[in-house]
């Protein structure tokens, strides 16, 4: 008797969730289709050297090549610098909040027009810009006396050049979503705040920031994933050079899987550069996340 | 909890079913006419080489108007046959052919340079032509071009027409500085020692500081043919009997030392390492450098813009890159392969359309447009190819500039940054030839083992 009841009652709660699955369900089809399968099947990539007519298992011997590949430890370094200077660049955004409403709309517009400018079409622009032997920056500099300046073509320059080139690019959209969400702060806190005789960087380190920190919280998320990924700007500025100095990770892995056809290796590289977003990204999770 | 777990796995499950309903591949079918065996598709994969069937000037020329046409004459005695063409731009090449290559989506023929395609020879995925190859046409192309599409005694690259390398200058500037004595004939291709050029690059930088005398470049790959030529001025043949990379002798140093010695000395291009050959090849064409890289079909080319008034005219000229022992030259065959996808019976047609575009008397003309491999084309075009004579007295210097070696592809990543250190300082040429030496080596080594041909 308990039994039948207990199994009536299963099959009651199942029936209840069955629908919310099933509205799930499509989704997490194509979540496990696009997502889930191709990470699985990356990891398993990375374990074989793959030679058209066959998949020799291999183990770990991909990785410990990697390792050896002073490139690409290189590039590992580069992404790193990479991800930290965009994500304090991020900070940038906030100083756009409560300045004179004369001339606030053109500050964000003119942080936000790159934004809308595809990257390629950016990347190419820099390029005739900084290109040493007829761009418009050397010759501006020629003009005044200042020859032979080639901040693609120096190794110690390269990686500032391209951040900038990326930051200039994305900082727009950060400095939209801080706003929203700073706009969305009702006045009353500040008020109150000001009656009280809390001073202005107490209202923006006590009322300001704490506020905003779900926005903080996805745009660094968001951003270390989307700087993981930055491809377009290396391959049509630098190319990795000048002597692999602006080779990132992601550039590594297309090399490996579309130039070099060691698919292995490239996956290899795949799952480290998931491995790096994980411990990138949980910490801010832990710092910011749950705190209510 | 259970239960959720329970609903969990049900939706699980479903998505694996659907999951595994992907796990077959389609393979594209060959079947064509109902029952007929014979009736094949073959799809034929080109980059840009000339446009036309015989000439650009054809109205409504363009890059696969040569194998349009080849089809077109291919189905009057084969008319199951069916043939796709499509160009493919030339930096996509290595992205598209390994996505095809691994998602067993190759086309049936590719026609390209033949260096550019032997990285395919060596992962097993091209299939030898040697059938294909009759007595006849053995004879009518030289040995010279054979070696360089052959591999471990099979040809997998059946000759179509080639392109020299050579540099290209600008006569009147020469002119004007006074160095006439330096100039060649009109269709002749100047020889000079290497003091010559380091007279004539001094010479122009003193008489005309505007203008860079020599076209160097280093930001990619593009054009690393010229610069692992200039390696080998002072005799260095880059590649030893073993096929192992000796760049780091002697004779290598000094070449990049002396490239090196005129580009601090400002008779070079400016910000080399981050110039492409676009971008060189450019400035040539507008008088902004003297001495350019070039090959045949970029030379016609800048011709042609001349005369149709996009480019300004300039007395234009060809030289051999200067060696201390005898001068170097190298020379693109481009050709046709055919992929080994599996299907026996594609693989046979693909191979008889490849050999009937590469024999038929009136198709085998439209090589002038590169330069004919075949002596009895050559001899039927000459008077449309006032060059055609000066490139066969150069075939003595011809060098087989990518040796076949396996990891070529990854040869040329691994030079262009070495320069680039060089040129910015970063390392001494001496270090520079040792790294790359011990790079190139290991990455020989390497794809020797992950060659299937080699085995």
């Amino acid at each position: 008797m308990k039994e039948g009841n207990k199994r009536k009652q299963v099959l009651g709660e199942l029936k209840s969730s069955l629908t919310g699955y099933l509205f799930v369900g499509p989704q997490l089809i194509l979540f496990i289709l696009f997502i889930v399968y191709p990470v699985l099947e990356g990891f398993k990539m990375s374990l074989y050297r793959q030679t058209y007519t066959e998949d020799i298992f291999v183990g770990l011997e991909n990785y410990k090549e990697l390792f050896a590949d002073p490139v690409f430890i290189k590039s590992v370094f580069n992404t790193i610098i990479f991800v930290v200077a965009i994500v304090f660049g991020l900070f940038v955004a906030t100083t756009v909040y409560d300045k004179s409403a004369k001339y606030i709309s053109f500050i964000r517009g003119s942080f936000y027009l790159p934004v809308m400018v595809s990257m390629v079409v950016m990347s190419m622009i820099w390029n005739f810009l900084l290109n040493p032997a007829n761009g418009l920056i050397s010759y501006l500099l020629g003009n005044v006396g200042v020859d032979d300046v080639n901040l693609l073509g120096s190794s110690t320059w390269v990686m500032p050049t391209i951040i900038f080139v990326t930051f200039v690019g994305n900082v727009g959209q950060s400095i939209i979503l801080y706003i929203a969400s700073m706009i969305g702060i009702p006045e009353d806190y500040f008020e109150a705040a000001e009656i009280d005789g809390a001073t202005r960087w107490q209202r923006m380190t006590k009322i300001l920031i704490p506020l905003v920190r779900p926005t903080t919280l996805y745009l660094v998320v968001i951003n270390i994933i989307a700087v993981l990924k930055i491809f377009v700007v290396i391959q049509l500025l630098t190319g990795g050079g000048p002597n692999n100095s602006s080779v990132t990770m992601m550039y590594y892995l297309y090399q490996n899987a579309f130039i070099y056809n060691n698919t292995g290796v490239a996956a290899a590289v795949g799952v480290l550069m998931f491995v790096v977003a994980l411990l990138l990204s949980i910490p801010q999770f832990k710092a910011f996340g749950n705190k209510k | 909890m259970k239960k959720k777990m329970l609903s969990s796995l049900l939706v699980l499950g479903v998505a694996g079913l659907v999951l595994s309903g992907c796990g077959t591949g389609d393979k594209k079918s060959s079947e064509t006419a109902k029952g007929d065996k014979k009736a094949e598709e073959v799809e034929v994969w080109l980059t840009p080489q000339w446009k036309g069937v015989q000439s650009p000037t054809e109205e409504g020329a363009d890059y696969d108007s040569f194998f349009k046409e080849a089809a077109k004459k291919y189905n009057e005695k084969n008319p199951n046959v069916k043939i796709n063409v499509q160009v493919i731009p030339g930096e996509q090449r290595s992205d598209k052919l390994s996505v095809a290559a691994q998602t067993k989506t190759l086309p049936d023929i590719f026609f390209d340079s033949s260096f550019a395609l032997s990285e395919y020879a060596h992962m097993g995925i091209l299939t030898p032509l040697n059938d294909i190859v009759d007595e006849q046409s053995k004879k009518d192309i030289p040995q010279s071009i054979w070696d360089n599409v052959t591999i471990n005694d099979n040809v997998y690259f059946y000759p179509f027409g080639h392109n020299p390398g050579t540099l290209a200058y600008n006569a009147d500037m020469f002119k004007e500085v006074g160095l006439d004595k330096y100039i060649g004939e009109e269709h002749d291709i100047a020889t000079w020692s290497v003091d010559d050029l380091t007279t004539i690059l001094k010479t122009l930088k003193e008489k005309n500081p505007d203008v860079a005398p020599f076209g160097l470049f280093a930001k990619n790959n593009q054009g690393d043919t010229w610069n692992m030529s200039y390696m080998r001025m002072f005799g260095n043949p880059f590649f030893s009997k073993d096929g192992s990379i000796i760049l780091n002798e002697e004779s290598g140093e000094k070449a990049l030392t002396y490239l090196n010695d005129i580009r601090e000395k400002g008779y070079t291009t400016k910000g080399a390492e981050s110039l492409t050959s676009n971008d060189v090849n450019a400035m040539f064409q507008n008088k902004q450098t003297a001495i350019n890289f070039t090959n045949s079909v970029l030379f016609s080319g800048i011709q042609k813009d001349m005369e149709d008034g996009k480019v300004d005219k300039f007395d234009m000229r060809l030289a051999n890159i200067p060696g201390e022992k005898q001068p170097i030259s190298f020379t693109y065959v481009t050709s046709s392969v055919v992929f080994d996808t599996g299907d026996k019976e594609r693989m046979e047609t693909a191979k008889d359309f490849v050999k009937f575009y590469s024999t038929d008397a009136e198709l085998v003309k439209a090589s002038k447009n590169t330069l004919p491999v075949r002596e009895s084309v050559s001899k039927e075009v000459a008077t449309e190819l006032p060059y055609l004579e000066a490139y066969n007295k150069n075939s003595d210097y011809v060098i087989n500039f990518s040796n076949n070696t396996p990891g070529y592809a990854e040869l040329r990543n691994a030079f262009f940054p070495e320069l680039q250190a060089v040129f910015t300082g970063e390392k001494t040429p001496k270090e520079a030839v040792d790294n790359f030496t011990d790079q190139g080596n290991r990455i020989i080594e390497t794809n020797k083992k992950k060659s299937v041909i080699l085995k």
